[in-house]
């Protein structure tokens, strides 16, 4: 009993130490966020000005050349005579040669490797956060502990992150310097503001981490919870900051056409893409880490020793499986998103990514995500195995399976047919008379509604497992959802089949409804399910560990297959601007200017994985070795 | 015991057959006298994933899996089953040969060419002379709703006059020359064709024809005529504005 | 570690089966190389060298402050509008015009003509107020601020050849002709009278100065300005406003002037004595 009053008194001085640090850390983030917002009501100013609607008429003129005249004053008060400097053209001889490496390909893997990175590490506090507030909201310790072990794996990845960092920042300077010192120009305030903000997410990390064990009680606890609050703030804050520079490379905004800064930073980060890639990074970080996550888990289960170990990694396995289709379900939704604002700033660039060079990307991606639906739908319905009483739907897992590679057939199928000359005789054209018509946008459309509405009709099978309703109206219920998902696929079908008989760009337009009856699909019947089930029978616990090993390599494929993905899209971005640093005002002259065949850069992906997967193996077997340590202390 | 084996045999037969058979038949019934078949670069795609699904329909369940993978355990590893070994190692051989083979002999055929049907149009190009901004180019006629009829009525002379030949009088592609053609010419009636383009992509593509397509993909072999040579600027609006007119389409604009 | 190993494997090979799809799936398409940048030096190509006349008329040749369809100050020259077709089709026309009094016999000679000598033929209605359509306000662009040399107003004429639609008729410079592209890089000398100063950056053309016999309506009239200048901003004496009009000219607009037609780099181009001389003319002058 005397250690508990010893740790008691540990905690008390640790709240106090955590409380200056708190205090210290809303100072330190009010002295950062201050300024932003001063910066944007500066700026906010002049933008009022020139967007004021212009006065028809010769002798508005005066009032006119006025409000122009305000972003000058605005700007000598703030910049004093400091002139921006447009866009340079270089030369290739302008382009530093560092011998034994290629500028661009060097640079590429490690941009590559500090965003897989970057994204595991914003991502894992996010859920860690989430899944400790449901250890507290159900007092079930377990979480807690799963959420500590998420966080402790993601440690070391921290540091990998911002040594990758740094090593890009330094590549870009010395490979790309002119390039470097323009982006400097315009963003240099804030990417001095991002390497501050990386204090304070590290120290909100380690007091998060560190503090687990001692802050676990009571007020502290809540504290503990800020602190990842906090954590996620900073980090969130991160990227959106570290957005706006790669936003503004594909969709420069805040300058003019010489690319001279107009001295409006907020101009520049708010560029036309800057919130799709905000919401789409954000929604892929989430299930890329726990995808990743879920590689871990599945890697410890599969050496497990104990049956209680094997217990444990199995539900954690699970709870990241779970985590990873969850951000991965709406994420077609918010590339479309991107896409359409990438038409909308450039319908060139949408070109070239749609239809010209890149058109056989779109093909590759759907056969990296196929695997990935096929891979975590697998996942499920082998988890089934763990449930007594899952053989009342096991027999819908046929169906299911027929449905979901069906679709992914029609999604995979190209617009364009590669044929042998004998062929196209066959077929009597190019046009395939069946094919052509799974090719478009339509039947792509409604392919991945019904995927992503059959892997959520698998999940549902999943949870209902070992549950008998008692609700007086479940026969009512389950007559309404099953109305619900035949309808919503119907409609769904019937929206697509539509789409064929009118013009383009009201199809477009279509696939909005498309995704609302998908996530009404989604959201009623999780709604119904929970009623439904409420106080329901149980036939019996899930046996965590009763898993096959198959099962495991599901996990693997998904965090392998994400990995790639994201190299593979990463790539297609990076590439839509083609042969300008900044598009349309900065002009790579470098020799590496022109774009590569896909194969080429699924080369460059590929080994950026195989380095990732060594590294991220690197960071676990270190959190691997400190939890050893840690057991054989405790015993 | 090699109940599960067959099933999974027969499953994919099943499924191979409906890629294989199915959809000709189909094909068939919407374009009379064709025989369209899946590509074979896309059929082995096809396969690969059918396969993958029977093999995780069948591996799911733990019992199901154990006496799917049964029967090769006892090949591969019953001792007393060496023979039976010997054969099924030599068949996979031979099978692997065989595809080996058929892959690599010589044939007549002309190398498998990949055709972007839609490549992304310059932003800007030179007829009779003179720069077009492709990107901002509309239409002239189309805003002329008085004379729209008239308009599209000459059109429709200009095409029969050109077109017709090769793109049918019913413009579904089926003109006297087409059969003479590879690729053949594009048939405006189906939804994939100029219901998908924006104007401007029309009016490049007919003034420069097949010799000025990008480079973008594989070598084209269109015989469409640079219809510059023999058509003026307005010839070409009006033949436009009556493709559309005529099949019903309307031209696709963003945003 | 047989797990360990199993699992590399497995995901050694996944991440191949990718690769080899992207390689060997799909057809490798090869990009377009990027379009080679213009290269402004140094034996060129027609297209580039009408490239280069259309940066003169929209740039340097500072042309579109007139010829624009806004203002309505002098005929279009690209497009075609009320005044007919573009002029490098119409060029043609015009000589053959009654009025004509020029020594041109082709296109290209007219419109080398009327660059630099814009008397020779005044468009109807475009003429200075009171000529009689026989005097053009244009400066001629080989002289003053302007000063093209001779393969930069082909390069113009090449241009608005170009852009009608017509045949480029205008020869490649030959030799080390593109001084185009190193703008006179000679010593700034600086004009030895005030008038000498007012020709060197072109004032004329716009601003009709007292006690100068060409003068142009673009900008204000400079008649009465030392009695004016000291009211128009408040603080600013006649002398500063002045010398703010000449270094920033968009500071301030008079009414019922357009802002950014007056060239901005005026403040680079000055020496600091013809900026005083200016300012002192212009004090003692306009009064």
């Amino acid at each position: 009993m005397g250690f508990l009053g010893k740790g008691l008194f540990k905690g008390v001085s640790f709240r106090f130490t955590s409380l200056t640090a708190c205090l210290f850390l809303i100072f330190f983030a009010s002295t950062l966020i201050l300024p932003i917002s001063h910066n944007a009501s500066l700026s906010l100013k002049p933008a009022f000005a020139t967007e004021s609607p212009a006065p028809a008429g010769e002798h508005a003129a005066p009032v006119l050349s006025k409000a122009e005249g305000k972003p000058e004053e605005g700007k000598k008060e703030g910049e004093g005579k400091f002139t921006y400097q447009p866009a340079p053209k270089i030369k290739v001889e302008d382009y530093p040669i560092v011998k034994g490496f290629n500028s661009r390909i060097a640079v590429w893997i490690v941009a590559q490797l500090h965003l897989f990175f970057g994204a595991f590490v914003l991502a894992v506090p996010i859920f860690v956060l989430v899944i400790e507030g449901v250890g507290l909201a159900t007092k079930d310790e377990r979480y807690d502990h799963m959420a500590h072990e998420f966080i402790k794996v993601s440690m070391t990845a921290f540091s990998i992150t911002a040594s990758l960092g740094g090593l890009l920042s330094l590549m870009l300077v010395s490979f790309y310097p002119d390039f470097f010192k323009y982006m400097a120009g315009i963003f240099g305030k804030t990417m001095i503001i991002y390497a501050l903000l990386f204090f304070g997410e590290s120290f909100c990390l380690y007091v998060y981490y560190y503090g687990w064990d001692r802050m676990n009680e009571g007020f502290s606890k809540w504290l503990h919870l800020t602190m990842g609050l906090m954590l996620n703030v900073f980090g969130m804050t991160l990227m959106v900051l570290s957005n706006t520079w790669v936003s503004f490379m594909m969709a420069p905004s805040g300058i003019d056409d010489a690319g001279v800064f107009t001295g409006d930073i907020w101009a520049a980060i708010r560029g036309p893409l800057w919130n799709p890639i905000n919401l789409h990074r954000f929604i892929a970080n989430i299930a890329f880490g726990g995808s990743i996550v879920g590689a871990y888990a599945a890697f410890k289960f599969l050496s497990a020793k104990t049956d209680e170990e094997k217990a444990h990694y199995d539900w954690m396995g699970y709870t990241a499986n779970f985590i990873a289709i969850f951000g991965f379900l709406p994420l077609p939704f918010a590339g479309y998103w991107l896409m359409k604002e990438v038409y909308g700033y450039s319908q060139q660039m949408g070109i070239t990514a749609m239809g010209g060079a890149f058109a056989w990307l779109f093909i590759i991606q759907a056969v990296l995500i196929g695997s990935l639906f096929l891979g975590a739908n697998y996942y499920l319905w082998c988890g089934m195995g763990r449930i007594k009483g899952s053989e009342r739907y096991t027999p819908a897992i046929k169906y299911l399976i027929v449905v979901i590679v069906g679709c992914f057939l029609v999604w995979f199928t190209p617009h364009t047919l590669i044929m042998t000359s004998k062929e196209v005789t066959q077929v009597g054209g190019t046009h395939h008379p069946v094919l052509g018509f799974l090719g478009v946008m339509s039947a792509k459309n409604t392919a991945v509604n019904i995927l992503i509405v059959s892997t959520f009709l698998s999940f549902m099978l999943y949870r209902r497992s070992n549950k008998i309703a008692t609700a007086s109206w479940t026969s009512t219920g389950n007559a309404l959802q099953v109305a619900l998902f035949a309808g919503g696929a119907i409609n769904i079908v019937t929206l697509g089949v539509y789409g064929y008989f009118i013009p383009a760009n009201i199809r477009i337009g279509l696939s909005i409804p498309q995704v609302m009856t998908t996530l009404t699909i989604i959201i009623v019947s999780s709604v119904l399910d929970g009623f439904m089930y409420k106080g329901a029978k149980s036939t019996g616990p899930i046996e965590w560990g009763k898993m096959g090993q198959r099962s495991q390599y599901a996990l693997f494929l998904l965090a392998v297959s994400f990995t790639w993905l994201m190299g593979l899209m990463g790539y297609v971005r990076s590439a839509l601007r083609q042969h300008w640093h900044v598009y349309t005002v900065f002009r790579d002259n470098s020799l590496d200017a022109y774009t590569p065949t896909l194969g080429y850069a699924a080369g460059i992906i590929t080994i950026a994985v195989y380095i990732f997967i060594a590294l991220v193996i690197f960071a676990f077997w270190i959190a691997n070795f400190s939890a050893k340590k840690h057991a054989e202390a405790s015993h | 015991m090699m109940k599960k084996l067959i099933q999974a045999v027969i499953l994919i037969l099943v499924f191979y057959l409906i890629l294989k058979l199915g959809i000709p038949a189909l094909g068939s019934f919407l374009h009379h006298g064709t025989w369209p078949v899946v590509p074979t670069n896309l059929m082995r795609i096809y396969v690969f994933f059918i396969v993958a699904g029977v093999l995780l329909y069948l591996t799911f369940n733990e019992e199901s899996a154990k006496e799917l993978g049964k029967p090769i355990k006892e090949v591969y590893g019953n001792p007393e089953k060496g023979g039976l070994r010997m054969i099924v190692i030599a068949v996979i051989a031979l099978f692997g040969g065989y595809i080996t083979y058929q892959n690599v002999k010589p044939s007549f055929e002309a190398p498998v060419e990949l055709r972007s049907i839609h490549p992304a149009p310059p932003s800007s190009v030179e007829m009779w002379g003179k720069p077009y901004n492709l990107l901002k180019l509309t239409n002239p006629f189309r805003e002329d709703k008085a004379n729209f009829e008239k308009n599209a009525r000459e059109g429709g002379i200009v095409f029969f006059k050109n077109c017709f030949y090769c793109h049918g009088d019913k413009l579904d592609g089926k003109g006297h020359y087409n059969s003479g053609f590879s690729p053949m010419p594009a048939n405006f009636v189906d939804v994939g064709t100029i219901a998908q383009l924006q104007e401007s992509f029309l009016f490049w593509r007919i003034g420069t024809g097949g010799p000025g397509l990008p480079k973008e993909g594989a070598p084209w072999r269109s015989a469409m005529p640079i219809w510059q040579h023999f058509l003026s600027e307005e010839e070409i609006w009006k033949v436009i504005l009556f493709l559309y007119d005529y099949t019903g389409h309307s031209p696709r604009t963003f945003g | 570690m047989k797990v360990f190993i199993r699992i590399i494997i497995f995901s050694v090979v996944l991440s191949l089966c990718y690769w080899g799809f992207s390689n060997y799936g799909i057809p490798q398409v090869i990009p377009e190389a990027p379009p080679v940048e213009e290269k402004i030096s140094g034996s060129m190509t027609m297209d580039q060298y009408i490239a280069l006349g259309g940066k003169i008329f929209n740039g340097k040749g500072t042309c579109t402050l007139c010829h624009n369809p806004v203002g309505g100050r002098a005929p279009l020259l690209v497009e075609s509008g009320k005044d007919g077709a573009p002029i490098g089709a119409r060029a043609a026309d015009r000589i053959k015009d009654p009025r004509y009094k020029g020594k041109a016999k082709t296109a290209e000679e007219y419109i080398y003509e009327s660059e630099v000598d814009p008397s020779a033929f005044v468009v109807a209605g475009f003429g200075k107020p009171g000529t009689n359509d026989t005097v053009s306000p244009m400066p001629a662009t080989n002289k003053g601020s302007i000063g093209l040399s001779e393969a930069e107003i082909g390069a113009v004429i090449a241009y608005l050849q170009k852009s009608a639609g017509v045949q480029v008729t205008v020869k490649l410079p030959t030799g080390a002709a593109p001084a185009a592209a190193a703008p006179a890089a000679a010593e700034p000398q600086s004009a030895k009278t005030a008038e000498e100063a007012f020709g060197k950056h072109g004032c004329t053309t716009c601003h009709t100065i007292p006690g100068i016999a060409e003068g142009g309506d673009v900008g204000p009239n400079f008649k009465g300005l030392s009695s004016r200048a000291g009211s128009r901003v408040k603080g600013l004496s006649p002398k500063e406003y002045i010398m703010q009009s000449i270094v920033s000219p968009d500071a301030y607009t008079v009414k019922g002037f357009e802002p950014g037609t007056m060239p901005a780099d005026l403040g680079e181009k000055m020496t600091v004595k013809e900026l005083d001389m200016i300012i002192k003319y212009l004090m003692e002058k306009t009064g």
